[in-house]
């Protein structure tokens, strides 16, 4: 057993868009940066000409070297690192439908998290780390090796994501549906355990949002100008002037990614769940929002602040936005949150069906959209059994909606009555990293 | 063995006095209802509050407080259709929006270990607002 009292643990929740880090026992993680990583091939590099500026840029930035199947490769960590531009940088995601499938770019992460942003030596610290609730055994395990093996932490424990939000919110028992950046997933917990035959999955999540919305205002003419792709100066006080800037080598994928954080942006700005069903015709003449680009352009938005959430609830609508076509292939399998609310609630016994309905929390940046709650609660009111009392609770405060897997792990790993949990690194070294699934049920 | 379940029976220690207090009310009536609180430093859960037997349901609600979690039994007696005299015990799990996150964690994590203790519950109830815990609903279950 691991009696670590003294030393406050760490605590991260990696998602699949940002990763979150911070010290256990605080009520906000210390540094919250994106999951996806830069990485540039070592081949491509040595013919540039610029090697040398690159260096100096890269020994102030978070640089790795990683070693993968046929070459080298460099990777750049945290939103800084990602914010410069470079030649021949492509962006890559460590996820893939929710799981990870990448650990170099994991391990790439946490080192970043340690060393970086919260200046700690993992050697000293137990961690623990939030998972999503369909993570395999084989998932748990390499997590296990990472952490003990390469980094030597004292002491870890996996919690999974959804019984963290249950228990952060005073209840052993909810339904928790907690939708993120990369996907949407809903999930029963029973007296601290998720039920897995009965947690649903969709590939809808923010990013998905994100994207419909660029492509929206890309068919409407809009085309939003990445930070790099450009200079803005004031000429004179209160005029300013932007000149466009010109980089052949800048990767697809990296000028994707400088478009989203745009266009997220503009999604939190300006959008809303509809309270009713979107339909072109009613929406036709809704008030236009306005909402300045970086680059001094103003845009006006009109339906789409209604349409784009309304994805979430009817994915069918994807089909309707020029240049999805990617999605279409998968959306007719894909179902909106209150049919999957339903479907996994009618997967769990029928003695706690009741409860579930009446307990259903919100948790992930996506849920934290205006009036989702108000609509989901509305929409299944009219789908749900008569008998049910349907209740969606989420936290008022945006910051805790938001983050509320990691605050749940933070309140955890400090209270007394959890410190005889802990998964010891000589537990490990003698039942191997199996013993995870004893550990961290 | 679940998490909460072993966080709860190894980590917190129920008092004599709520088991006591809970066989009052349960067999010798004396109880109508008994509220538990958790000592985070010393581990502990202890009672509360107990309420007479000519206290009702309100009372129990009005004992609750609003910004921090409880735990509660409630003894509710009643008259089915076929005029039985029955009685039910609920278990309410109180944890109002207002309270500190760490409580809500605490109370979440540590119910396991004093549910195990109180045998002969018939209903449980996890409340975040009154409504939650209304007295139709308490009807409605025990039906």
């Amino acid at each position: 057993m691991y009696g670590g009292d003294e030393v406050s643990a760490i605590v991260i929740d990696l998602g699949s868009h940002t990763c979150k880090a911070g010290y256990a026992g605080e009520d906000a993680p210390k540094a919250v940066f994106p999951s996806v990583v830069g990485s540039i091939d070592q081949m491509d590099v040595d013919d540039m000409t610029s090697n040398e500026k690159n260096a100096a840029v890269d020994s102030k930035n978070n640089v790795k070297d990683s070693e993968k199947g046929k070459g080298k490769r460099k990777l750049f960590v945290g939103s800084q690192a990602l914010g410069f531009r470079r030649d021949h940088m492509e962006v890559l995601s460590s996820f893939k439908d929710g799981i990870v499938a990448d650990w170099d770019i994991v391990d790439s992460i946490w080192d970043h998290a340690f060393r970086e942003c919260l200046l700690i030596d993992p050697k000293e610290h137990p961690m623990l780390l939030a998972e999503p609730s369909s993570n395999s055994q084989q998932q748990r395990e390499r997590t296990a090796e990472l952490m003990f093996e390469k980094y030597n932490t004292p002491a870890l424990f996996l919690a999974k994501n959804a019984v963290l939000t249950s228990f952060a919110s005073g209840r052993a028992t909810s339904l928790v549906v907690d939708s993120g950046g990369g996907s949407t997933t809903i999930a029963p917990v029973h007296d601290g355990y998720v039920i897995q035959k009965a947690v649903a999955f969709s590939p809808i999540g923010g990013e998905l949002l994100t994207d419909c919305l660029m492509k929206s205002l890309e068919s409407k003419g809009v085309m939003i100008k990445p930070r790099y792709s450009f200079k803005r100066k004031e000429i004179q006080p209160g005029v300013f002037q932007t000149v466009d800037l010109d980089f052949t080598n800048t990767t697809e994928s990296y000028r994707l990614y400088s478009q989203r954080v745009i266009a997220s942006d503009i999604k939190e700005c300006v959008c809303r769940a509809p309270d009713t069903p979107y339909d072109e015709s009613s929406y036709s003449n809704i008030p236009m929002t306005p909402y300045e680009l970086p680059d001094g352009q103003t845009i006006e938005i009109g339906a789409d602040r209604f349409k784009i959430p309304d994805i979430l609830f009817n994915p069918s609508l994807v089909q309707t936005i020029l240049g999805m076509d990617n999605f279409v292939e998968i959306a007719p399998s894909v179902r909106g949150l209150p049919q999957m609310v339903i479907e996994s609630i009618n997967k769990c016994d029928v003695d706690i069906r009741r409860e579930l309905f009446s307990s259903i929390l919100l948790a992930g940046g996506t849920a934290s959209m205006q009036q989702l709650k108000e609509r989901l609660e509305k929409d299944l009111l009219e789908e749900s059994p008569q008998a049910a009392r349907v209740k969606v609770l989420a936290s008022g405060n945006a910051t805790e909606r938001r983050f509320s897997v990691w605050i749940g792990g933070s309140i955890l790993a400090s209270l007394g009555s959890f410190q005889q949990m802990w998964f010891s690194k000589s537990e490990y070294e003698e039942h191997g990293a199996s013993y995870v699934q004893r550990k961290c049920p | 063995m679940a998490m909460a379940f072993k966080m709860a029976t190894t980590g917190m220690w129920v008092t004599d006095e709520c088991k006591n207090s809970f066989h009052e009310m349960k067999w010798r009536k004396v109880h109508r209802y008994i509220v538990f609180k958790i000592d985070e430093k010393s581990r502990l859960v202890t009672v509360d509050k107990v309420g007479g037997p000519g206290e009702g349901y309100d009372d129990l609600a009005a004992s609750l407080p609003d910004d921090d979690c409880r735990y509660a039994v409630f003894d509710f007696d009643f008259v089915t259709v076929d005029n039985c005299r029955k009685s039910k015990i609920f278990f309410i799990a109180w944890a109002p929006t207002a309270s500190r996150i760490r409580a809500k964690m605490l109370y979440a994590t540590s119910k396991d270990g004093l549910r195990r203790v109180l045998e002969g519950i018939h209903y449980e109830l996890q409340a975040t607002d009154p409504t939650e815990m209304g007295f139709d609903l308490i009807r409605d279950r025990a039906k």
